[in-house]
């Protein structure tokens, strides 16, 4: 065999989960990763296609490339399909079949997308990845996640269809269903409006602000094993596409940066540990997104963004993952999840909270820690454009990632109380495995950044362990803590929700709703008996238009004449009218089917003859 | 113990700025202990920003939604 796509292990292998057993089937699921990687690391070594394309079915005159295999897609698949497992291991305790399938539907077709060479296929896959994970909310099976499911799905339709209406008229206005750089342009054009709806498109998967809001009202309310899920793959396999379709669109450079303060701000005021740390996933995707904005093809500066937004990306996954293995920890054991509901659970749960710490250090960007070796290129491309506003926007974000994640949430759970607030233990043994080896790649990643580096779409001349840097970091880091001890005080959970843009579709919405059922439907009704009223009008008219004229016509005389004179000499007027009323013709008798087939036939009968009456005069 | 690490900090700043010369993009890097500053003053700025607009505008009851819905 040429090649087998690493997708199609997940997806093919995720239907035989249901029919498996036991420790079988525990086995089985953690078998599936560890092939999908073999896989990989054959592509790399060059025993399967090492690069190319692979997979190509011809389909309505173009070509399905199922397999687009280049150092960008490789180092995408590595990530997800080594994230995958540690959170497969993490969720292997969990009974239910349909969690684990929907999870490998999920990260199959995210590996799809990152192969996709055309934009069929990239349509495909992504619409199967938008549903799957809806499954890894609902299964928490309350009413919360119903909705925020619902809302969640909405909204990625609409990404959804945005993608293919853009795809349609980018095959309509280039002819090319490739999956290559679109052409950027300004103005208003077929061509540019089809570039505006896939990046439209991509931006919603991405949560940039203001269409990020599904991400925080979603992924907290997924099942503890779900969420970890859903941090890695939708955003991520965004950015993978925005690196792959709009490298070095400038707008995305800004957008970037402000979604990397955004989220922070937000953090700020929220109570629900993992809807912080979802928070923190926009932040962060906010680096990549302004990475992909500053990766001009073809400059160093570009090519270093690039380099630091696949490499963000890469770490992000890892450190994320584990972030929320450690909260998903804490809800798993206490069934608690908002800060004003915990505190003091260091005594129950020491090695959660070192491991939760190890993810907390890499977010933040220590240096020995993975964050620090990928952040740093993404900060490092805007000083080399020139560009001090972003830099001091991104670090500023570092800023706020460390308070929230690494300060702000640990101390909130596992301190703050002098005694436990409730009972706590640690969690079973392979969530607790889990996160050990997904703290143990990010703290390799971090001490060998080499490993990653290779990895990259571009080579590297990057070192991240400059004194300067590490110096610069530790000072940064370390003052935020001593302002953070400072103010502390405020920094506690309130029992709130925070307003953001799904506001707009939970309130104003329902708004627009009220206003077409009542305003708008009673508008409707009242056209709609306007125009049945003539339409009876010109029915009872037609069954005898003269006398039909002249009712009408004596009824406004009529009127008229009880304006000026002594209504009793009206009177005989009147009762002439009524006369002329009862003696006006009823409803026509109604034709039977036989009658009704005999007119029509008359009527083409006569036409015929009209036509051949006319022909003959023409000849003539 | 924590005053020890901020006191090495801004020295290995001092020392670093004076003997290896990072390299320079903006006028602010030439200060050693523009990093701490920055962490701090950031910090209390993220912290009381976040605050004021979450107090005067953003942040509502647990059952807002439930609420209106």
């Amino acid at each position: 065999m040429e090649w087998f796509h690493p997708g199609a292990i997940y997806i093919f292998g995720a239907l035989l989960i249901p029919v498996l057993k036991g420790r079988l089937k525990k086995v089985y699921l953690l078998l599936l990763p560890v092939l999908a990687l073999i896989n990989l690391l054959f592509m790399s070594y060059g025993l399967f296609l090492s690069a190319g394309k692979a997979w190509i079915f011809p389909f309505l005159g173009y070509d399905l490339i199922l397999g687009r295999i280049d150092k960008l897609s490789m180092v995408f698949a590595y990530v997800f399909v080594i994230a995958s497992f540690c959170m497969m291991l993490y969720a292997i305790h969990v009974k239910e079949d349909g969690q684990h399938l929907s999870a490998y539907l999920y990260v199959g077709s995210t590996l799809g997308v990152v192969f996709a060479g055309d934009l069929f296929t990239l349509f495909f896959f992504w619409e199967v990845m938008a549903w799957s994970a809806l499954f890894l909310i609902w299964y928490r099976k309350t009413k919360a996640a119903f909705g925020a499911g619902f809302r969640y799905i909405l909204v990625h339709f609409f990404g959804g269809t945005c993608l293919l209406a853009g795809i349609l008229l980018h095959w309509y206005t280039t002819g090319s269903m490739a999956f290559e750089p679109f052409p950027w342009g300004e103005g208003v054009g077929w061509s540019n409006l089809a570039t505006y709806l896939i990046l439209l498109s991509f931006l919603i998967n991405a949560a940039v602000p203001p269409l990020h809001a599904w991400l925080s009202d979603a992924y907290p309310e997924a099942t503890v094993t779900g969420a970890v899920f859903l941090t890695a793959f939708t955003t991520k396999s965004a950015i993978y596409v925005l690196v792959r379709g709009f490298p070095g669109v400038e707008i995305l450079a800004w957008w970037g940066a402000i979604m990397a303060v955004y989220g922070v701000v937000f953090a700020v005021l929220e109570n629900d540990i993992r809807r912080l740390l979802a928070y923190h996933i926009i932040s962060q995707v906010g680096y990549m997104v302004s990475g992909v904005g500053m990766g001009v093809v073809g400059t160093a500066a570009g090519e270093m963004a690039i380099n630091g937004a696949v490499a963000h990306a890469f770490c992000h996954i890892l450190y994320k993952a584990l972030l929320f293995m450690g909260a998903g920890a804490v809800l798993e054991v206490t069934g608690r999840s908002k800060l004003t509901e915990l505190g003091g659970l260091y005594r129950y749960m020491p090695i959660t909270f070192h491991l939760y710490m190890v993810g907390a250090y890499s977010i933040s960007g220590f240096p020995l820690f993975n964050g620090f070796v990928s952040k740093s290129m993404v900060v490092e491309a805007s000083a080399m454009w020139h560009l001090p506003i972003i830099w001091l926007m991104l670090e500023g974000a570092s800023i706020g990632t460390f308070l929230h994640t690494g300060l702000k949430l640990p101390w909130g759970t596992w301190f703050a109380k002098e005694k436990p607030i409730c009972k706590a233990k640690e969690p079973p043994k392979n969530m607790l495995v889990a996160m050990g080896i997904t703290a143990f790649f990010c703290t390799l990643l971090g001490l060998y950044p080499k490993i990653l580096y290779h990895l990259l779409p571009y080579p590297v001349h990057y070192q991240p362990y400059t004194p300067g840097h590490v110096v610069s970091m530790s000072q940064l880091l370390l003052f935020t803590f001593v302002a953070f001890w400072l103010f502390r005080g405020m920094l506690h959970g309130e029992p709130t929700l925070t307003l953001d843009t799904d506001w707009f579709y939970r309130i104003a919405g329902k708004k627009v709703i009220w206003f077409c059922e009542k305003p708008l439907m009673a508008f409707a009704s009242f056209v709609d008996a306007k125009v049945m009223a003539i339409v009876h009008f010109v029915i009872w008219a037609s069954r005898n238009p003269a006398i039909a004229l002249s009712i009408k016509k004596q009824e406004v005389a009529i009127g008229v004449k009880r304006l000026f004179v002594n209504p009793v000499t009206v009177r005989d007027d009147e009762l002439w009218l009524e006369e002329k009323r009862k003696r006006y013709p009823e409803e026509l008798p109604k034709l039977t089917l036989g009658g009704s087939i005999f007119l029509i036939l008359l009527a083409l009968f006569l036409y015929l003859i009209l036509y051949l009456v006319s022909l003959h005069l023409e000849v003539s | 113990m924590l005053y020890a690490f901020l006191f090495m900090s801004l020295m290995a700043g001092f020392l670093v700025h004076t003997y290896f010369h990072p390299p320079i993009h903006f006028f602010w890097e030439t200060i050693s202990f523009f990093s701490a500053l920055y962490g701090f003053i950031g910090c209390i700025l993220i912290i009381i920003g976040s605050k004021v607009l979450g107090r005067y505008w953003l942040q509502k009851k647990e059952d807002y939604y439930d609420q209106n819905e």
